[in-house]
């Protein structure tokens, strides 16, 4: 007797949420072993990492990691692993900081709306420019050099974080900082996010729902933007002759060359537009949310870049199934940073002397459910079987 | 003694020791076709249970070296997440990346469990450290494990195996190679390798460890050391004396060509980037070349059913 492995002769039904839901259960029952273990009460854990799947709190993240997991992904179906999100992003935001805080800095509190729209919009052109020259970059480098891109992009990250960290300590520090390595706040015009006021009802349904609607009103550029690259995405990869050309260079690149297409050109094509997308986020994530950046450069994204390429790798590269991953991701990390600030965990850790370290409880809650998800995606495609 | 001397030893050595074994076990790891991202997170396990280690004859009494100690445990657990990873990613086809980063993720929070009370209980660890010299020693048995190595790929027949496991596992199996087998061996050897150089990071180059170490990203830059000496372990030798070298000389450039810390920390991944560039574009290409099957979702089709 022994299992194998065996491919499905149709995908499973409704494969993707199965696994999703399977993966976090499973994640889930690993991580509560561990509470357990340390002797931390397991119910009110898991019912925090529960509702946290309907918090309002997980929307900006939502919309931030499904921006770009359709930048990875369109890469990625080239075969080209581009970890350098990061470092894309950290380009736009340079530039995107140099246009509204060196060059149309303001301290007035309103301007006309021409300008502010004129300002960022700029400012956005620019960074998706920025993201794009420096995801070609890496690009030029794996396509005419021949050195794996992986290596590449990853330090150009690190490139990327150095340069704006002598930046932020130079020429770009604030005015108005005490001393601190940062910049200058955004000026108030150039904002993206609308400030949203309710009132709480004190019904816990009533309140998720609006709680909801605010998150997507304050953040309703986002959304607009998200909307508007998910059709792209969609176009680019199904309907277009780059699209098409992407995907033969993910599956077959010798096939390209006998179509007469330049592979070199296609791989630097590919870059560019996976680093624009990451940089058109990067300018949304700093006129709408992130308004400075502070000195090191690597804790201002919250590591976005990174996660970014499990959302794009938990989608099986499925266009519809990107959002469905970044908010299960999304969900994962603000659940995990509840989870260890919840009173019976933080008295858990104090009463073993572990206070101070609930970041362990957060990266191991974090990491087994993730875990889980990337390792039951197999049953979507295959399953196990016993044969004698 | 020598002034050079000491520089040597307090400032080159225990760096390149650490870079050198880290890298090296990412090179066996990956010759065997799977992608490590774990590198960073499984370097610091390594760290955590080092210290965890090291404490262990303090307080029960053993009569071992606590260092040592130190330097059995981190390797043991490394192996043991080697074994796991290794082996879900053969069994199963799915994506080596993404397993890769949860992972480490996973072993960030293992690690700081590790680590954690020690730090807290102990403080100081200088206590339980290797010693001074030490570092010279540690450097022999390194070298000697990166040149027995070499010679395990590349003349024996599991080193062939591994070899060929990386560059096709399906002729490889059909060949009669236990594709599984061989990329738990190479699995355990290389990650056992990593959590060996987390350990002497601590006990040997550090001598301090804090929570917030894994933000340092020491893995990614042997993961680019690594690349940079195309997964060769003798070429690694030369590769990871300068990655040790520049990163632990970055306050004396700052100080003699005064330039600002930022552009100092920008020099070892410049140097990367062009050794890399350096390779792509001659000869050397070829024989750097990454495993053709690097990454690359392993599934057997089943014939018998």
């Amino acid at each position: 007797m022994r299992i194998v492995l065996v491919r499905r002769k149709k995908p499973l039904k409704y494969g993707g949420l199965v696994v999703a839901l399977l993966s976090l259960l499973s994640g889930i029952f690993v991580f509560t072993i561990f509470a357990w273990l340390i002797g931390v009460n397991p119910y009110p854990v898991v019912e925090t990492i529960v509702t946290t799947f309907i918090f309002p709190g997980v929307v900006k993240d939502f919309i931030i990691l499904t921006l770009l997991g359709y930048a990875l992904l369109i890469a990625f179906k080239g075969a080209l692993w581009n970890i350098g999100a990061e470092g894309q992003m950290h380009m736009a935001f340079l530039v995107s900081i140099y246009i509204t805080l060196i060059v149309f800095f303001t301290t007035e509190k309103s301007l006309p709306l021409y300008i502010s729209i004129g300002v960022i919009l700029l400012s956005i052109v620019a960074a998706v420019a920025a993201g794009a020259l420096w995801g070609g970059l890496a690009g030029v480098i794996k396509a005419y050099a021949g050195v794996d891109e992986v290596p590449v992009t990853l330090i150009l990250n690190y490139i990327a974080y150095f340069i704006g960290d002598i930046l932020v300590y130079g020429p770009f520090r604030g005015k108005y900082v005490y001393g601190y390595a940062r910049t200058d706040l955004i000026p108030d015009p150039y904002k993206l996010s609308i400030p949203v006021q309710r009132q709480l009802s004190g019904n816990a349904l009533i309140d998720t729902v609006t709680g909801y609607m605010a998150e997507f009103a304050t953040y309703a550029v986002w959304l607009v933007a998200l909307i508007l690259v998910l059709i792209f995405t969609y176009w680019l990869l199904n309907k277009s002759n780059i699209g098409l050309r992407i995907k033969i260079l993910g599956s077959n690149p010798d096939y390209l060359v006998s179509l007469g297409y330049d592979v070199r050109k296609t791989m630097v094509l590919t870059f560019m537009l996976s680093g624009a997308i990451a940089g058109l986020t990067a300018a949304l994530y700093y006129h709408g949310s992130l308004y400075r950046i502070e000195y090191p450069l690597e804790y201002n994204t919250a590591s976005y870049g990174y996660l970014a390429i499990l959302v794009a790798w938990l989608s099986m590269l499925d266009v519809y199934l990107v959002p469905l991953s970044a908010y299960i991701v999304s969900a994962v990390i603000l659940g995990s940073q509840r989870v260890s600030s919840l009173p019976s965990v933080r008295e858990a850790f104090t009463r073993l002397q572990l206070g101070g370290a609930e970041m362990a409880f957060k990266l191991l809650m974090f990491g087994s459910i993730l875990l889980a998800y990337s390792i039951l995606r197999f049953i979507q495609d295959y399953e196990l079987k016993v044969v004698s | 003694m020598i002034p050079q001397l000491d520089y040597i030893i307090d400032k080159i050595l225990p760096a390149f020791v650490t870079f050198y074994l880290v890298s090296l076990g990412h090179s066996i790891f990956e010759k065997s076709g799977i992608l490590n991202l774990a590198i960073d997170g499984v370097f610091f396990t390594g760290t955590g249970a080092a210290l965890l280690g090291a404490i262990l004859p303090i307080i029960y009494n053993i009569p071992i070296s606590p260092p040592v100690m130190g330097v059995l445990v981190a390797t043991l657990i490394a192996a043991i997440l080697g074994l796991f990873m290794s082996s879900v990613l053969t069994f199963l086809p799915i994506s080596h990346g993404a397993v890769g980063l949860s992972l480490q993720f996973f072993s960030y929070g293992v690690g700081i469990m590790l680590g954690y009370y020690v730090r807290l209980a102990y403080g100081t660890i200088y206590g339980v450290s290797f010693a001074r010299e030490d570092v010279l020693y540690l450097s022999i048995i390194s070298l000697v494990i990166g040149v027995v190595l070499h010679l395990f790929i590349e003349r024996t027949k599991i080193g062939a195996a591994i070899r060929a496991v990386g560059e096709n596992p399906h002729s490889a199996a059909a060949l009669g190679v236990r594709v599984m087998a061989i990329r738990i061996v190479a699995g355990m050897l290389g990650f056992a390798l990593i959590g060996f150089g987390g350990a002497l990071f601590i006990l040997s180059w550090q001598r301090s460890w804090d929570v917030k170490l894994f933000t340092l990203g020491y893995g990614w830059l042997a993961f680019a050391t690594a690349l940079a000496a195309g997964r060769h372990p003798i070429v690694l030798i030369p590769v990871s004396l300068l990655f040790g070298g520049l990163v632990n000389s970055q306050t004396d450039l700052q100080s003699r060509l005064g330039i600002p810390a930022d552009v100092a920390k920008l020099i070892p991944f410049l140097a990367a980037l062009a050794l890399m560039l350096i390779y792509s574009t001659t000869r050397l290409r070829r024989i750097f070349a990454s495993p053709s099957s690097l990454g690359k979702p392993y599934y057997k089709e089943e014939k018998s059913i």
